[in-house]
């Protein structure tokens, strides 16, 4: 019993990780490559969560939708309104300098949260949209037990296609010549300018790339949970913590984003189970205490591998090496 | 620096295997709630709550063949990310039998979604109050001790309409708790008792001054505030910038505004036009009882939310020792020993409980948050009462219908 | 609503916000112009100061006035341990990974704070203080206070800052690094008078709105946002931006109730960014473009 709860476990961590690793890859075209210090991408998340939950629950009083289509049209959806959102962003905020656009766009993320909280037509408001099919759930031919993981690892086997399928999409760029060139004007914007390259369209490019990616992540997870709240738009669970994935794994590198994915969450599911160790009077001094714990490990991470655990390869690119740190 | 990693990892692991080693009989419950996150204040009090039930159970014979019951405490953040996780390791990692929390509604329908319904584990939240939880398909393994926002949203209309109060304003927060709340209210006081609502706004938790809201509130010449907030939050600086700037001249507050914090902060003798409702359970000798065990390990009975995961708690124990202790038959035996038929169980009487259980009689458990007789979704219709604020802290007005 | 009425209750709270926000976007346009980068533990540090002077206030029973210079030197000398002890050492790296770093000491400070004092909101005195009436303007003292403290510590950091030797030294750091350097200056003691003076600031603020409003554990972080707003509105190394951005921010979060919805009052801060980020995005005083 024990071994079927840590498979358990382990596949909802995969699920978790493979989410995650979307957002972090999504994260990785517009920092990783473009230089784009996007610190909003709770916001993209969740107007990729919520269309999708739009387009494919049942009819709700006072709520558009009502249009049940299948899962993956939501999750088209929910990456074509990402991307529409992303666009009037991009052209507004690209421009700024990296630590003002990051300012921007948490401000930007903020604005969608309280929009989303506030307006029920849209979004059923404060109380969210549940009742989101989720696709392999149901196994009626199993007992309970194993009902329970076949469901898991049937969304864990859909999660890593998407995620493969984004990771070769995206991997293919880089190397192709729009990948090339984008680090190019990433690393020395003049030069690519006087190359007669439009550097304001290919930003937006990749930034609307990446927040597609976002969005889908967040369809990802609606149809995991069943269900889309406000508070899913958190500023530390859905931006931060991907930043420090990519931060951690090696930003300008998609491998280092979903390893960064995995180590990160592993770590910040697996510090809770740790402090649990505690006396059962600090049990809730334990989970404060497990915070402490996690920013501490990011300023040893940060100090002692600042490159993350795969560094950028170098393909003419200066970048890693500017920060000081041993390349061979 | 990758050794380092994969040793840290190792750790972990080799931490999570020897966590997965239960303690010999030892039946365990998950406690998931919001401790850090916009709830951290609440939280403890209700943890606290849910670990007296259990500390009554195994000083009474323990559960099942005197087995220790043992509450594990996970941490939702109050957000579904964190709620999913914390509940899939109460699931599979220590194997509890079935969950009391989480405590935010986002947390409840992720949880739920993901990880109990499918597991076929039993949940009982305390706290999770949107309408959107009985619309679960949870093949009957949901369960609340708070009733619906609707119910106590309209309960405080009439009451209010009773009581005298003719125009009002309503301050909300903006989250599920308070936005379900104040449209319930509104739908009854306005819609079917004819009062007058001047002002309906909803504010965001944490700012520092609300004197601007409550200008635009005082507009349209209401004497009260309806404050449907947390006493413990921004319900507190509400009401301290009403009452320092005379903006109104009576208040009335949902259940989370009926908190100690209110009383310590700003002082009873401040408080006389203040009125806020909160759960009791009908023959309040329940509630009386919980009191007093709770005051007796330190707990301020008051606290947000106590009774009901008090309740859940002892709910969950009586299901499972109903239930002999089988996960797959919790949830049939939770909807039985609180459905109105059956010999009155209070807070506390876990020996007397036990007993008839194991002579087959039928038991009903009265909760000190009300009677929770659960109706085929899950939910409880709740019994309220109007408080105010004497001599001793908070003393029931009038009760509510 | 007659004139006295937007004043008492919609401008007179903005600028008491305001000079809450502005202690604190000081303290950010000065790392954001000498360190060059977004110091995002800024406001728990402001929560932590806050609660530093709850204890001294209840373990000496002074008022939260006298415990202030406690907080700020205690506040000053936490933030210069943390860069010792953290951002020290990752000077050499790119931005971002100080950026990230702050943010684990924001959590770490957090945290600390939760574990030491609880999560309970707490204030510095019991009761509610009702305003003065002064000539039918309704403030209260200790809103009266805030605003001449906020005034006070940011004008003798103005006059630090022109007059003498380190301050001189604070704003060559600040306009040209290199040059400062060989021109013989210690960076390492300009960073560290930066970190007082940010630290102090921060204290400064937190105890503020804990005297204004409560305690809670999450205060600082939820004012991060508009403190940051307020110090790009002002123009980034701009002192006297970064106060005018504060009321600012301050003032329009509290009218802007009046024209939007109330739950939208959050987002306020933001547009006003937008906005000048759109715009002027050297702020109102043209200050630094990072």
């Amino acid at each position: 019993m024990e071994y079927l709860g840590l498979l358990n476990y382990a596949l909802f961590m995969a699920i978790f990780i493979g989410i995650y690793a979307l957002l972090a890859l999504g994260l990785n075209i517009q920092w990783g490559f473009a230089g784009l210090f996007n610190a909003g991408i709770a916001g993209f998340f969740a107007v990729g969560a919520y269309t999708s939950a739009i387009l494919t629950t049942e009819h709700a009083d006072g709520r558009i939708g009502g249009f049940d289509m299948p899962f993956f049209v939501g999750w088209i959806g929910a990456m074509l309104a990402a991307a529409l959102v992303a666009w009037p962003i991009g052209k507004i905020c690209l421009r700024f300098r990296s630590d003002y656009l990051a300012i921007a766009s948490i401000g930007i993320a903020e604005i969608i949260r309280l929009v989303v909280k506030s307006e029920p037509v849209l979004t059923n408001g404060a109380r969210g949209i549940s009742g989101i099919p989720r696709p392999a759930a149901e196994f009626p031919s199993l007992a309970q037990e194993s009902a329970y993981m076949a469901s898991q690892a049937a969304y864990l086997a859909i999660v890593i296609v998407v995620l493969i399928a984004a990771y070769l999409l995206v991997e293919r760029q880089f190397n192709a010549p729009w990948g090339r060139m984008m680090r190019a004007i990433r690393d020395n914007e003049g030069a690519a300018k006087a190359m007669g390259k439009d550097v304001e369209f290919r930003r937006l490019q990749a930034f609307i790339f990446g927040s597609a990616l976002m969005g889908l992540g967040g369809a990802l997870f609606a149809h995991f949970n069943r269900s889309i709240t406000p508070e899913a738009i958190d500023p530390m669970v859905a931006t931060f913590l991907v930043w420090i994935m990519l931060i951690l794994g090696g930003s300008g590198n998609n491998r280092g984003a979903i390893l960064g994915a995995a180590v990160v969450w592993i770590i910040w599911s697996m510090s809770e189970i740790a402090t649990d160790r505690l006396p059962t009077e600090y049990a809730i001094q334990a989970k404060y205490i497990r915070l402490f714990l996690i920013g501490l490990m990011l300023q040893l991470v940060l100090r002692f591998r600042p490159e993350g655990l795969l560094p950028e390869p170098l393909r003419g690119d200066r970048r890693a090496t500017r920060s000081g740190a041993d390349h061979t | 620096m990758k050794t380092k990693i994969l040793a840290l990892a190792a750790s972990l692991m080799t931490a999570t295997a020897l966590a997965s080693v239960p303690a010999k009989a030892d039946v365990k419950i998950g406690l998931l709630g919001g401790i850090s996150g916009p709830i951290a204040a609440m939280a403890p009090a209700m943890i606290d709550a849910a670990q007296l039930a259990f500390q009554q159970v195994n000083e009474q014979g323990g559960i099942g063949d005197g087995e220790k019951l043992v509450g594990v405490v996970g941490d939702s953040a109050c957000n579904p990310q964190n709620g999913t996780d914390a509940a899939t390791k109460a699931v599979n990692i220590e194997g509890v039998i079935g969950v009391v929390g989480p405590h935010c509604s986002g947390a409840v329908l992720a949880a739920a979604g993901s990880v109990t319904i499918p597991a076929g584990i039993t949940m009982i939240t305390p706290s999770g109050t949107s309408p959107e939880i009985s619309t679960l398909d949870d093949k009957g393994t949901v369960f609340r001790t708070v009733p619906s926002d609707d119910y106590q949203g309209r309960a405080l209309a009439r009451t209010l309409k009773e009581q005298g109060y003719e125009k009002v304003a309503v301050a909300y927060l903006n989250n599920d708790y308070g936005t379900g709340l104040a449209n319930a209210f509104k739908a009854e006081f306005v819609d079917e008792l004819s009062g007058e609502i001047t002002q309906f706004a909803a504010h965001e938790e944490g700012k520092a001054s609300y004197r601007s809201n409550l200008a635009e509130l005082a507009k349209g010449g209401a004497d009260t505030l309806v404050i449907f907030d947390y006493g413990d939050g921004t319900g507190l600086t509400i009401l301290r910038q009403a009452l320092e700037n005379g903006f109104f001249d009576k208040f009335v507050g949902g259940d989370g505004m009926k908190s100690e914090a209110v009383i310590n902060e700003l002082g009873a003798e401040n408080l006389a036009t203040f009125v806020s409702s909160s759960p009791v359970g009908e023959q309040s000798e329940s509630l009386d009882i919980f009191n007093e065990a709770f005051k007796g390990i330190g707990g301020d009975p008051d606290a947000i939310f106590a009774t009901t995961s008090y309740d859940a708690a002892f709910l969950l124990a009586l299901a499972v020792e109903k239930a002999g202790g089988k996960k797959e038959d919790v949830a049939a035996a939770m909807a039985e020993v609180s459905n109105g038929e059956g010999e009155a169980i209070r807070p506390g009487e876990w020996k007397k409980a036990k007993e008839l259980i194991a002579a087959g009689t039928a038991i009903d458990y009265k909760g000190a948050a009300g009677d929770h007789n659960f109706d085929e979704k899950g939910d409880v219709p709740g019994t309220y009462a109007l408080w105010e604020v004497g001599a001793n802290g908070f003393e029931v007005l009038t009760e509510m219908k | 609503m007659d004139f006295l009425e937007l004043i008492n209750f919609y401008v007179i709270p903005g600028i008491v916000l305001g000079s809450i926000y502005a202690l604190g976007a000081v303290g950010i346009t000065l790392i954001f112009a000498i360190l060059r980068y977004a110091h995002l533990a800024h406001g728990d540090l402001a929560t932590l100061g806050a609660f530093i002077a709850l204890a001294v206030v209840t373990g000496l029973g002074i008022s939260p006035l006298l415990a202030l210079p406690i907080a700020i030197i205690a506040t000053a000398a936490v933030a210069v341990g943390i860069d010792k002890v953290f951002y020290e050492h990752l000077r050499e790296r790119p931005k971002i990974v100080t950026v990230m770093a702050s943010l684990g000491i924001a959590l770490m400070i957090r945290a600390v704070v939760q574990v030491v004092w609880g999560v309970d909101t707490e204030t510095y005195s019991r009761g509610i203080v009702r305003p003065e009436n002064y000539f039918g303007l309704r403030i209260r003292d200790r809103e009266i206070l805030t605003v001449i403290a906020m005034f006070a510590l940011v004008g003798g950091l103005q006059l630090f800052l022109t007059r003498s030797k380190w301050g001189k030294a604070m704003r060559a750091m600040s306009d040209n690094p290199n040059l400062a350097l060989l021109s013989g200056i210690d960076n390492k003691k300009v960073v560290m008078l930066t970190w007082v003076i940010a630290g102090g600031l921060c204290a400064a603020s937190g105890v503020f709105l804990g005297l204004n409003t409560e305690l809670k554990s999450l205060m600082g972080w939820q004012m991060l946002l508009p403190m940051f707003a307020a110090a790009i509105l002002g123009g980034v190394g701009r002192i006297e931006g970064a106060v005018l951005g504060g009321l600012i921010v301050g003032i329009a979060e509290e009218l802007s109730v009046l024209v939007i919805p109330s739950e939208y009052k959050a987002a306020m801060a933001f547009a006003i960014l937008l906005f000048m980020l759109l715009v002027r995005p050297t702020g109102l005083l043209k200050g630094k473009v990072l």
